[in-house]
């Protein structure tokens, strides 16, 4: 899962950075409003964390313009200032919720969670196919009952397929959602990643579409 | 401390004019009183001559229709002329008689003086109290006679009249202090409702009081509470809107702060928690800063003067600020250009020293590393220019002018910073009567510049 932390000052867009990386997010940080508005155009997001006081560009004009372009990203928005007038501002220009600095990693983690559940139009925080469920909360995956242990990566490509249980994902659009700029893709890292996952819950949980991609099997039937 | 109090109580006008008027009034009232006393008193006193003479001329002209009449005299006179145990009446004594002295008739306690005396009026002792005594004489100079009244008598009787002209006089005073006193409070009652006004205010009115129903004498001090509720405004609105940014501007370094600790207590591996640590520390550092300018600015922003004017060697100075920098990781970047000459201003070193720290810190930080910093102290014909000039990215024409208010930090701006430093600047500018001027350089960079007396 990717997401976009547009946040100019350096020593909390770092600490969120982090905390977003321990929640197994890959996560693109810029620093101004014009950089958030230009990543936004060219890459596919799972969620935006946008702080509104941003250089360049304020947040709230990005938002705008994200929303103009038809884009319905869950964006968190994040401000200094505990008037309402702000939040209403946000939340009107098109935010699906907001934070207060200063915040709480893990609220700021379950915000997100739940941002990213509604976006994919699931009610229940626990996403399910063929015998997996995956608790995207705790990370807890369970297959027929019994406890899973995936690597991050495996994790992140299941709950990407998960989210989009019938649809099908390019290899792109999958790689984009395991990795943050500027990290090292192999070549081929997508394909051992389904490899590992079919390892796990059996060959036909993942479904390779020609030319297309991957969807999950069965889901169609 | 009771010595003290009574000292601090304020004096009422009302109070004051009462008893002014009350005195005044009082005073004119009793000369009035006394006038009209003595006035009425004299009419008396002519009212009873004028019957004395009356009922004299009418006793001689009695006894001049002969004998028999000045006989029967005696006998009518009795229940005319009064008695002496008689209170209201003043009893007549009389004598009448020949113009060679021989007395004819006379009352029974009549005077004994002779009728030979002067004509007309006279006061003579008589069982000793002074009597008014009146001596007539027929027109052939046949006959004369001598009527007299008891003087403390008269003077009773005329005391009587007298007080019971003046009584209605005294009665009046009262109600006429009363009318005082009605009046005065009536009068000033525009200056209790405004005292009122005033009173009952909440302290976040500051709305200009009204000066519809004001008199004229409290014009100017209505004006001058107006002019203080604008200051106090003023200065409130000046507060809130500092403690509203001071939060605002606190709010990201602690939540930093906040975050990074998190993520140092989450961290598994040690390089990971000391990085989140030491941003941590970073993030209170910056927190620090932010306060310490405020603070800073807090003082200076209600002086009106420099605090301790003393006379400054800016050459001097300079070198020395520009000497601090001597251990700053980037201090080659420095050149400067220092006019020894340049003459003493006035001012405060300390604040100085600050101010020119500011503006060199922030030329370093705003520019490339490895681009000069330029700084010069100039004496123009015009006056003295302290210059800062760097070679970074400059700022936008537009903001140019906002970079003095608080907080405010240009958009294309990355560097850390309070959003204060400008503003402090200024601010000692204005407390040395100097101008900062912020311009972009030609050629690229930004250019800070202290002027006096251009």
């Amino acid at each position: 899962m990717r997401i976009l932390l547009a946040e100019d000052d350096a020593l909390l867009g770092d600490g969120i950075q982090a905390g977003l990386k321990f929640a197994d997010y890959a996560v693109d940080w810029v620093r101004d409003g014009e950089s958030a508005r230009l990543a936004l155009l060219d890459h596919l997001y799972d969620a935006c964390v946008l702080d509104l006081g941003l250089p360049r560009r304020s947040g709230l004009s990005v938002l705008t313009d994200l929303r103009k372009n038809g884009n319905r990203l869950p964006v968190l928005i994040l401000t200094a200032r505990d008037t309402s007038e702000d939040k209403i501002a946000g939340l009107d220009a098109g935010a699906d919720d907001y934070l207060t600095k200063p915040f709480d990693l893990p609220e700021l983690l379950a915000r997100l969670r739940a941002l990213i559940r509604r976006a994919t139009g699931e009610a229940k925080p626990t996403l399910e196919h063929g015998g997996v469920v995956f608790e995207p909360a705790t990370k807890q995956i369970t297959f027929n009952g019994e406890a899973v242990q995936l690597s991050a990566r495996e994790l992140a490509l299941l709950h990407e397929l998960l989210r989009h249980k019938n649809q099908i994902r390019t290899r792109a659009q999958l790689e984009e959602s395991l990795y943050a700029w500027g990290e090292e893709t192999g070549s081929n890292t997508v394909e051992v990643y389904v490899h590992h996952l079919r390892k796990k819950f059996g060959a036909d949980f993942i479904r390779t579409v020609r030319g297309l991609g991957y969807q999950l099997g069965g889901g169609k039937e | 401390m009771s010595i003290d109090r009574n000292r601090l109580r304020p004096t009422s006008l009302r109070r004051r004019l009462l008893g002014l008027v009350s005195i005044a009034a009082l005073a004119i009232f009793g000369l009035a009183t006394n006038l009209t006393y003595r006035q009425a008193h004299n009419d008396v006193q002519e009212l009873m001559d004028g019957q004395l003479s009356k009922m004299g001329r009418l006793m001689l002209a009695q006894a001049q229709q002969g004998a028999e009449h000045l006989a029967n005299l005696p006998a009518a006179m009795a229940s005319l002329r009064g008695t002496r145990d008689q209170q209201n009446d003043i009893p007549l004594e009389y004598q009448i008689g020949k113009a060679d002295g021989t007395v004819l008739v006379r009352s029974a306690e009549a005077p004994n003086t002779p009728l030979s005396g002067a004509l007309g009026f006279s006061t003579l002792p008589h069982e000793s109290e002074p009597w008014r005594s009146l001596i007539l004489e027929t027109d052939d100079g046949s006959y004369r006679i001598q009527v007299a009244e008891s003087i403390p008598k008269r003077d009773k009787e005329a005391f009587e009249i007298a007080t019971k002209t003046v009584l209605p006089l005294l009665v009046i005073f009262p109600l006429l202090l009363a009318a005082i006193y009605f009046s005065i409070r009536r009068g000033l009652k525009p200056l209790d409702d405004l005292a009122k006004e005033v009173l009952n205010r909440s302290p976040e009115n500051m709305v200009p009081l009204e000066n519809r129903a004001t008199p004229h004498e409290a014009l100017p001090l209505v004006a001058a509470i107006n002019r203080l509720l604008f200051r106090l405004s003023g200065s409130l609105e000046h507060e809130r809107r500092f403690t509203a940014d001071a939060a605002h501007e606190l709010r990201t370094p602690l939540a930093a702060v906040r975050i990074q600790t998190q993520v140092a207590a989450l961290s598994e591996n040690g390089e990971q928690r000391q990085h989140a640590l030491s941003q941590a520390l970073a993030g209170i550092d910056r927190a620090t800063r932010i306060l310490e300018q405020m603070l800073r600015l807090s003082r200076l922003d209600p002086m009106a003067q420099v605090p301790s004017p003393a006379k400054v060697n800016l050459a001097e100075l300079l070198a020395d600020v520009i000497a601090e920098f001597r251990d700053h990781t980037q201090a080659s970047r420095i050149e400067s250009d220092i006019e020894e000459s340049a003459p003493f201003i006035v001012g405060d070193a300390e604040l100085l020293r600050i101010a020119l720290r500011n503006l060199i810190d922030n030329a370093l930080r705003y520019s490339p590393p490895d681009t000069p910093i330029r700084i010069s102290l100039r004496r123009q014909k015009t006056g003295l220019t302290i210059s800062v000039a760097d070679r970074g990215l400059g700022v936008d024409e537009a903001e140019l002018p906002r970079l003095v208010e608080r907080f405010y930090r240009g958009t294309t701006v990355t560097a850390e910073g309070s959003g204060l430093g400008l503003t402090l600047v200024n601010r000692i500018a204005e407390l040395h009567d100097a101008r900062l001027d912020l311009v972009n350089r030609e050629g690229g960079g930004f250019e800070a510049c202290l002027r006096w007396g251009t």
